[in-house]
C-alpha cells in the first residue's frame, strides 16, 4: 500500500478547521439569541468534524474497489432513502423542503449521500461501457434516464441546489468519458429552449432572472439576501473588518453560518481572505485531478474525478450566488458552511479520493 | 489513445473551473475595491442609527454687531421604538408628563421606524419637563439638544427679521430670504445597531452640528429703537390705522431703520394674524403719495430747466382749470403771487400743475420711471409691491396735472425714499439693501460683503443742489417747519394724501407724511414718516408727521454726531413757536461783560474768579430765548 496524498489531507483538515472557526464567528450572535448558547452550532459542527476526520481516515484505508462491487446496492439504498424522505412523518421539513431525516437533534439529508452513491454508480457504468459511450442511444441515454429519475426525486423535496450539483457533476463525468461534443451541444440547446419556453409561458420568471443582476429592484424580496451579502462583502475591503468584527451577522444577513458564510469570511478577512479560501479550494481540486489523471484503473479515474468535481462545482455554485453572479440556488459551501450531512459527505468524498491516491 | 481523450477533457474541466474561480475572485475584487465606497456608505446607513442634534441657526445682527436674532438651547424627546421594552408603561408615563393622550404616545412608541421624534409635544421642552423624563431612565428614550430661535428685542424690527417655524425653518423676512445661509447642518450622535435595532457595543460617532451663517444688517438698532418708540407714541396718541417710519442712507441705499404698525412679536408669532405678519408696510403698502411726490416733479423741472425757482412767478388764485376740471389748492383762496420757490415752500398744488404742464406728460413720466417708480426697488426682502403708474396713453391733461402733485398714482414708501435720496444725494439712484454682510459662524470672518451698487444718474449734481436748497427752505420757511432742528440743516417735504376707497376719495381720512433729510447740504440720512388716518388731530403732514421726523433727526444727531452748522437757513417764527436767538460766545470775557452780552438769558455760574473759561451751550449757535446758560469761571 502506497501512502495517501498528505498534502490533500492536510489542506482539507485546514479548510474544515477554518470552517469551524468561521461558523463560530458567523453563528454565535444568532445562537445566543435563539438558544441562549453562542456555542450551539459550533458544538454540533465540531462533533461532525471529529466524526468526519475518522470517516475520512477510515475511508482512505478502504479499497475503493469495494464500491465497484456494491455500486448497485448503494444506489438502491440511496433510491429508497430518497423515497422515504418524501413521506410525511418520516421526512421532516426544514426551510420549506422535505429533505431531512430528523434523528435526535440532528438532521440527515439523504440527497447529500445520494450524490456519492450516484457518482460511484456512474463511474462504474462509464468504466463498464467504455465502447458503448460512443453511441448515444446505447450508452448515454440509459444513464441519462437514471440521472433524470434521481433528479426528479430530489426536486420533489424540493432541493434545487443539491439536484443541480448532482446533475452537473454526473453530466460532466459523462462528458469526460468521451461522448461526442455534438451531444452536449444539443443538450445545451434543449436546455436553452426549455428556459426560453418557461419564460414565454410565465414572463415573471424573466424578472426573477434579471432581479439578481440588480437586487435593488426588489430589496425586501428576491433581492434581500444578495443585498445583505453585498453589504457584508463590500465593506470588507482588501483586508477585512477583522475576525469576529462582522456587522452583517448581527441579524442583517439571515442564517449567516450556512449558505452565506462566504459573505462573512469576505467581511472579516477581506479580499485577502477570499484569495486564500479560493486558493485552497483550487488546491484541493487540483490535487484530486492529479490523482485521477495518474490512475490507470478507469473506475478509479472516473470516481476520483466525479468526487472532486462534485466538491468544486458545489463550491463554485455557492460562491457565484454569494457574490451575485447567478441567482440564489440554495447550495452550501463545502467544508465551510454549517451542516453535518454536507461536511460528512465532503470529507467522505475526500476519504475515497485519498484511498484512490494510494494506487 | 482512449486515456488521452479523457485526460484532455479533464484538463478542459480544470480550465473551466479556473475561469469560474477567477470570475468569483474578480467579482469580489470589483465589489470590495470599486464598489467599496458606495456599498460601505449604504451599509453604514443600514447599521447606524442617528440621534439628531440640531445646529444653531446663524445670528442676525445690526450694523454694529448687536444681536437681533439668536438661539436658545432646549431639549427634545426622541424615542427608538425597538429599544423600548415595556411599551405600555413607557407610553403611559410619557403621556402623563407631556400631557398627551396615551393612544397618541403609544403610536409614537410603537411606530415601525428606527427613530421617532415626538412631534410637536416633545419638542423644545422646558428644563423641568426634560428633567422629569430624564429621571425615568428608560432604554430607548432619549433627550437631544435642540436649538430654538429667540429674538431678544421682541417686536422691534419684526417685519424685517421675520420668524421661524418649529423646525427652525425661516418663514418670513430675512429669516425666509436668507434661510439657506442661516440654516446650519444638523449633527448627530451615530451609533451602530444590529438588525433588530439593538444598540451594539461599537464606537459611537459624534458628528458636530455645523452652525448657520451669520447675517449682518445695515440696520442700526439704536436708531431703530428710536423709530419704534416714535411709532408707539403715534399709536397711543393718534390711534392710526397704520403707521410707518423708515430711514435710509441716501448715498448708499443702506436701510438704517424701518418699522411699521401694526407689528408682531416673532417669539410668539402665532398670536398675530397672517395679514399683520406678512405686511411689511414700508415695502408692501401702496397708496397715493400726495405732496411728498412733488419732489420728483420739482427735480424733473429743474433738470429740464423748465422753471426758475427765483425768477418765475405764479399767481395762485386758489384753483386752476384743466380741461374743464377745477383743481383746487389746499389753501382756500390760494397763496396769491409766488415765486416758484414759494410754490414749493407752500406746497401749492396749482403751481405744481403749471410745472407739470411745462414738462409735458412724456418727460414727466420718463422722470418718474427713471426715479424708480412703477417697479420694485429690488431690496433684499420679500413681499415688495411695485405700485401703479399711468401709461403715457392714459395720461391726459387731468392725469398729468394730478400726477404733478402726487395724486392718481400709487407708490410704495421704499420707492419714495429711494427716489428722494437720488434727488438730494447728487443725483444717483441706488438700489436699497438691508443685508450688509454674511460671516462664518466660528471665526466671524466675512464670507460675503454686500456693497452699494454704482447707481444710475437721474439728475445732475447741480439740479440736486437746487432741490436740496428748495427743500431746506420748505423746512425753514414753509410747510415743513415742524421738522426744523435749531443749528442743523434739514430739508424736507410734507405730504397729505387722500385715500381712495371704491374709486372715490374718502373724506377726512388721509395718509399724512413727511419726507426729510439731513444735513441739508450733504445728506447722510433720509427719513420718511407716514401715518394712515391719525385721529383727533388736524390731518396735515406738517402737523402730525414732521415733529416725528424731527425726533428721529435728533436721535440721528446724537448717534452720528452731525456737526452743527451756521450756514443753515434761519427759521421764520410765529407767535406760537418757541423763539430761538443767536447765543453769543462769551468765553474769555469777564463775568460782567458776559452778563451784559447775555441779556435775556438766565446765567448760572460755577467756579470762582472773574473770567469765563467755558460756556454751555456753546456760543454762536441758536439757543432758546431766556434759557439757562452755564458759565465756568476762573482767575
Amino acid at each position: 500500500m502506497k501512502k495517501i496524498d498528505y498534502k490533500l489531507f492536510i489542506a482539507v483538515l485546514l479548510i474544515a478547521t477554518f470552517g469551524i472557526i468561521m461558523i463560530y464567528s458567523a453563528s454565535s450572535i444568532w445562537a445566543e439569541y435563539k438558544f441562549q448558547d453562542p456555542f450551539k452550532f459550533i458544538k454540533a459542527q465540531g462533533m461532525f468534524f471529529i466524526v468526519g476526520i475518522f470517516l475520512m481516515y477510515f475511508l482512505s484505508k478502504v479499497d475503493y474497489h469495494l464500491y465497484y462491487k456494491k455500486a448497485n446496492l448503494i444506489l438502491f439504498g440511496c433510491f429508497l432513502l430518497l423515497l422515504l424522505v418524501l413521506i410525511p412523518g418520516i421526512g421532516t421539513i426544514r426551510n420549506g423542503s422535505r429533505s431531512w431525516f430528523g434523528i435526535g437533534g440532528f438532521g440527515i439529508q439523504p440527497s447529500e449521500f445520494a450524490k456519492i452513491g450516484l457518482i460511484i454508480y456512474v463511474a462504474k457504468y462509464l468504466s463498464n461501457n467504455k465502447k458503448n459511450m460512443r453511441d448515444i442511444k446505447q450508452g448515454v441515454l440509459p444513464i441519462m434516464s437514471l440521472i433524470l429519475v434521481f433528479f426528479g426525486l430530489i426536486m420533489l423535496e424540493p432541493d434545487f441546489g443539491t439536484a443541480m450539483v448532482i446533475v452537473l457533476t454526473l453530466v460532466v463525468m459523462i462528458f469526460i468519458s468521451g461522448v461526442k461534443m455534438s451531444f452536449f451541444i444539443k443538450l445545451l440547446m434543449v436546455g436553452l429552449i426549455g428556459i426560453v419556453g418557461l419564460i414565454i409561458v410565465a414572463p415573471y420568471r424573466m424578472a426573477r432572472i434579471v432581479s439578481f443582476l440588480n437586487p435593488w429592484t426588489d430589496p425586501l424580496g428576491s433581492g434581500f439576501q444578495i443585498i445583505q451579502s453585498l453589504y457584508a462583502i463590500g465593506p470588507g475591503g482588501l483586508l477585512g473588518q477583522g475576525f469576529l468584527n462582522s456587522r452583517q451577522k448581527h441579524f442583517y444577513l439571515p442564517e449567516p453560518q450556512t449558505d452565506f458564510i462566504f459573505s462573512i469570511i469576505s467581511e472579516e478577512f477581506g479580499f485577502l481572505g477570499v484569495l486564500i479560501v479560493t486558493s485552497v479550494f483550487f488546491f484541493i481540486f487540483f490535487r484530486s485531478l492529479k490523482i485521477s489523471l495518474k490512475q490507470n484503473d478507469l473506475f478509479g479515474k472516473y470516481l476520483a474525478f466525479g468526487l472532486s468535481f462534485g466538491i468544486i462545482i458545489q463550491a463554485l455554485l455557492n460562491l457565484m450566488v454569494v457574490v451575485g453572479i447567478i441567482p440564489v440556488t440554495g447550495v452550501t459551501l463545502p467544508f465551510l458552511s454549517y451542516g453535518g450531512s454536507s461536511l460528512l459527505v465532503s470529507m467522505a468524498s475526500v476519504g475515497i479520493i485519498l484511498s484512490i491516491s494510494r494506487k | 489513445m482512449f486515456f488521452n481523450q479523457i485526460h484532455i477533457r479533464i484538463r478542459v474541466c480544470l480550465v473551466v473551473v479556473c475561469v469560474l474561480l477567477f470570475a468569483v475572485i474578480f467579482r469580489v475584487f470589483y465589489i470590495q475595491v470599486f464598489k467599496y465606497n458606495k456599498l460601505s456608505s449604504l451599509a453604514e446607513s443600514l447599521w447606524s442609527r442617528e440621534l439628531p442634534i440640531t445646529a444653531d441657526r446663524g445670528e442676525i445682527r445690526d450694523r454694529n454687531g448687536k444681536v437681533l436674532a439668536t438661539n436658545m438651547t432646549t431639549t427634545s424627546l426622541v424615542v427608538i421604538p425597538n429599544q423600548i421594552q415595556n411599551k405600555e408603561e413607557v407610553a403611559k408615563k410619557l403621556a402623563n408628563i407631556l400631557n398627551v393622550t396615551y393612544e397618541e404616545m403609544y403610536r409614537h412608541i410603537s411606530k415601525k421606524t428606527s427613530i421617532e421624534r415626538v412631534h410637536p409635544e416633545g419638542r423644545q421642552l422646558s428644563y423641568d419637563v426634560a428633567e422629569e423624563i430624564n429621571n425615568l431612565g428608560y432604554d430607548g428614550v432619549y433627550l437631544v439638544k435642540e436649538s430654538k430661535r429667540y429674538y431678544p428685542y421682541g417686536n422691534v424690527l419684526s417685519h424685517v427679521l421675520g420668524y421661524v417655524g418649529i423646525d427652525n425653518q425661516g418663514l418670513s423676512g430675512i429669516e425666509l430670504n436668507y434661510d439657506e445661509y442661516l440654516t446650519g447642518a444638523d449633527g448627530a450622535i451615530k451609533y451602530f445597531s444590529d438588525g433588530k435595532g439593538n444598540r451594539l457595543e461599537l464606537t459611537e460617532v459624534y458628528e458636530e452640528p455645523q452652525n448657520g451663517i451669520n447675517v449682518d444688517l445695515t440696520i442700526d438698532i439704536d436708531l431703530q429703537l428710536a423709530i419704534e418708540n416714535e411709532l408707539d407714541n403715534v399709536v397711543s396718541k393718534y390711534n392710526p390705522e397704520q403707521a410707518l417710519i423708515m430711514a435710509m442712507n441716501p448715498n448708499t441705499g443702506e436701510i438704517l431703520a424701518m418699522s411699521s404698525r401694526p407689528n408682531f412679536n416673532p417669539n410668539q408669532y402665532q398670536t398675530s394674524s397672517v395679514e399683520v405678519i406678512n405686511r411689511n408696510l414700508p415695502i408692501w403698502m401702496t397708496y397715493e403719495p400726495g405732496s411728498t411726490f412733488k419732489i420728483i416733479t420739482l427735480s424733473a423741472s429743474l433738470e429740464e430747466q423748465t422753471i426758475n425757482l427765483f425768477n418765475d412767478n405764479y399767481y395762485d388764485g386758489g384753483s386752476i382749470q384743466v380741461e374743464g376740471a377745477r383743481i383746487k389748492c389746499w389753501k382756500a383762496g390760494g397763496h396769491g403771487a409766488e415765486t416758484m420757490l414759494q410754490v414749493v415752500e407752500n406746497s401749492c398744488n396749482p403751481g405744481f400743475v403749471i410745472m407739470g404742464q411745462k414738462l409735458g406728460a412724456e418727460r414727466l413720466l420718463n422722470y418718474i420711471k427713471s426715479f424708480g417708480f412703477g417697479k420694485k426697488t429690488g431690496i433684499d426682502l420679500n413681499g415688495e409691491a411695485s405700485g401703479i403708474l399711468f401709461s403715457l396713453e392714459q395720461m391726459g391733461p387731468v392725469e398729468l396735472a394730478t400726477t404733478s402733485f402726487g395724486q392718481g398714482i400709487s407708490v410704495t414708501p421704499i420707492q419714495q425714499v429711494r427716489a428722494v435720496s437720488a434727488a438730494v444725494n447728487g443725483g444717483i439712484l441706488h438700489t436699497p439693501y438691508i443685508v450688509s454682510k454674511m460671516t462664518e459662524p466660528e471665526t466671524d470672518s466675512v464670507i460675503k460683503l454686500f456693497t452699494p451698487d454704482e447707481g444710475v444718474r437721474v439728475i445732475s449734481e447741480e439740479t440736486s443742489k437746487m432741490v436740496r436748497y428748495a427743500l431746506e427752505s420748505v423746512v425753514a420757511n414753509g410747510s415743513g417747519k415742524n421738522a426744523y432742528v435749531e443749528n442743523y440743516r434739514i430739508g424736507g417735504k410734507t405730504g397729505t394724501a387722500q385715500k381712495v376707497q371704491n374709486g372715490a376719495y374718502m373724506v377726512g381720512n388721509y395718509i399724512v407724511s413727511f419726507m426729510g433729510f439731513m444735513p441739508a447740504d450733504h445728506p447722510e440720512i433720509v427719513v420718511y414718516v407716514a401715518i394712515d388716518n391719525p385721529k383727533g388731530v388736524t390731518q396735515y403732514g406738517g402737523v402730525v408727521s414732521a415733529p416725528i421726523a424731527k425726533n428721529v433727526f435728533k436721535t440721528a444727531i446724537e448717534l452720528y454726531g452731525y456737526e452743527k452748522s451756521k450756514e443753515g437757513m434761519p427759521r421764520e417764527y410765529t407767535w406760537l413757536d418757541t423763539k430761538y436767538t443767536m447765543l453769543p460766545d462769551v468765553v474769555g470775557m469777564t463775568l460782567e461783560e458776559a452778563r451784559k452780552t447775555l441779556k435775556g438769558f438766565q446765567i448760572i455760574t460755577s467756579g470762582s474768579g472773574d473770567k469765563v473759561i467755558y460756556q454751555s451751550p456753546e456760543g454762536n449757535y441758536y439757543a432758546e430765548e431766556g434759557s439757562k446758560i452755564s458759565l465756568m469761571l476762573s482767575n
